[in-house]
């Protein structure tokens, strides 16, 4: 008879305090593995060819230019809204001169790539997960695929190439477009020229406020572009799965972005640039 | 062939018909958690032959060609299409297999963000990059006029009925010039009419194309029209094999309702 059998209750302990992962635990370690493969390949295919050079530049347009009247309009109201809130502050401190080089630097390193990486985030990754998503449940992807064509490439690299490169670009026009609705709040209240106002601004505003944000928006493209592309492409069978892979893309390229720009501020501040 | 049941090992020893043969599966097994979808299956398709496979839903027919193709791996057995294993085959071997092999989806699965047009030209461009823009867009226009659809060259996959999606679904996987063509139920969510236009159009391309080809389907008049032989899948094996009018001739109360 085998002596571990004979101790009491031993096979109650054995049930009850075995080591067990929880499911939510382990779920997420998966997901953060498999969108981590995922990434690996977008690298390894990104520079062998065929090139979708093609596709690319239609996805840049897609993504880019039809983002930019919700960008324009949002990073406009931001500029205007800050300023109108920040001046009475100021001007109880006889600091109203400071108004533009302040709104300027929180304007540019901070609050319009953050915001409009929100934006781009909602839109472009909802977009772009419910599209994968309904080319997965329709097996457009699986009909790519026994064509003997590469899929992956055809669809996500030039989704995550496009962007990769248009967010950045986005948030550039976007803090031009801000800094115009500054302006703007600034002329409503006090009398101050076009020119003096921008002199203001970037006067105040170093090369060190315009960098690192700058490049903090190629990683905010990179993410919304990357969990929007794996959430559409393993979207499960099904109308639900098509939802669930647009909404599962906005929750969590949303939250990296707020991730990225945590550790893009540690970065900035380890290096003396803050 | 007699009309007989027969069993798994004797199916695999069916005298092969005049012809290679271009693919041959031998005890196949293919299972989703314990869902034992193939279990041992065998079959061989020789060139130039049309086989139809039958078989309640989800009982693994499409599972079969999705294999096939190497959409699917299977768990055991041995899939040799063209004589080269399936699974063995690197990634490029793979494409250039499966441009060889032309899949008509059971929806049709045209990409819906490209006109018709598009549709064809997609793998075209692909795989024949010698050709010129003129010889791609003549090619194109060949095979829709093949399927009668060249009107609706420009047109988006979502202005098209379901008969014609159908039609573009078979330009799409005949364009490459296949060897072998796979249907996955071509018919299904028909009207009987269209039905019976996408058969016959099925065998007209057969023959101008020169293909062999697997077809899954319910469609009876589908089955008899384009079969050289046929086969019912029950419970993930080759239950009955031979001729339409062979299996309709036999009194087994798996088979019959098929045939009802």
């Amino acid at each position: 008879m085998n002596k571990r059998n004979d101790i009491p209750g031993r096979d109650k302990i054995a049930d009850t305090d075995r080591l067990k992962i929880p499911s939510g635990v382990m779920n997420f370690f998966t997901e953060a593995g498999d969108t981590s493969r995922f990434a690996g390949r977008f690298f390894r295919q990104l520079f062998f060819p065929p090139y979708e050079i093609k596709e690319t530049i239609r996805q840049c347009y897609e993504i880019g230019y039809r983002s930019l009247p919700l960008v324009g309009l949002t990073a406009f109201i931001i500029g205007l809204v800050i300023t109108l809130q920040s001046r009475p502050t100021l001007v109880e401190f006889g600091a109203e001169a400071w108004l533009p080089a302040m709104v300027g630097i929180s304007l540019i390193r901070e609050i319009c790539p953050v915001v409009i990486a929100l934006i781009c985030a909602g839109k472009i990754g909802s977009s772009i997960g419910a599209e994968l998503g309904s080319m997965k449940v329709t097996e457009q992807i699986d009909a790519m695929e026994v064509s003997g064509t590469n899929p992956f490439k055809y669809i996500v690299v030039s989704r995550i190439v496009s962007t990769t490169l248009m967010v950045p670009i986005l948030i550039i026009i976007g803090d031009a477009i801000s800094l115009y609705g500054s302006y703007l709040a600034v002329k409503i209240k006090g009398e101050v020229s076009f020119s003096l106002f921008f002199h203001q601004v970037f006067e105040n505003v170093v090369f060190s406020d315009v960098i690192p944000a700058f490049i903090k928006s190629f990683f905010f493209g990179f993410a919304i572009g990357l969990i929007g592309c794996y959430k559409g492409y393993n979207s499960k069978k099904g109308t639900e799965g098509v939802g669930r892979s647009a909404n599962s893309a906005v929750v969590i390229s949303s939250l990296l972005v707020f991730i990225i720009d945590l550790i893009a501020v540690q970065i900035t501040e380890f290096l003396g640039y803050l | 062939m007699t009309n007989t049941l027969l069993s798994t090992t004797e199916i695999s020893a069916i005298p092969k018909q005049s012809g290679e043969p271009i693919i041959e599966i031998h005890n196949l097994e293919k299972s989703f958690g314990k869902n034992h979808v193939l279990n041992k299956f065998n079959l061989i398709i020789q060139k130039g032959e049309n086989v139809v496979v039958l078989g309640k839903s989800g009982c693994g027919k499409s599972v079969l060609i999705k294999c096939i193709v190497g959409l699917l791996n299977y768990d055991a057995g041995s899939l040799k299409v063209f004589g080269k294993e399936i699974a063995e085959l690197p990634q490029q071997e793979l494409d250039e297999m499966r441009a060889r092999i032309g899949f008509v989806f059971q929806n049709s699965a045209l990409y819906d963000s490209m006109t018709v047009r598009e549709n064809l030209e997609f793998a075209l461009r692909r795989h024949r990059k010698q050709k010129s823009k003129e010889a791609v867009d003549q090619l194109v226009k060949e095979t829709l006029t093949n399927v009668g659809l060249l009107d609706a060259i420009n047109t988006m996959p979502a202005e098209l009925s379901g008969g014609m999606r159908k039609r573009v679904g078979l330009a799409r996987a005949l364009v490459l010039y296949p060897e072998i063509m796979l249907y996955d139920e071509p018919t299904t969510g028909l009207d009987p009419i269209t039905a019976k236009e996408i058969s016959s159009l099925m065998l007209q391309m057969q023959k101008k194309y020169n293909t062999s080809s697997i077809i899954i389907s319910h469609d009876m008049h589908c089955a008899q029209l384009l079969a050289n032989r046929m086969t019912i899948m029950i419970d993930g094996i080759n239950y009955a094999e031979g001729t339409y009018e062979e299996l309709q001739k036999l009194d087994d109360p798996k088979t019959h309702p098929f045939f009802e």
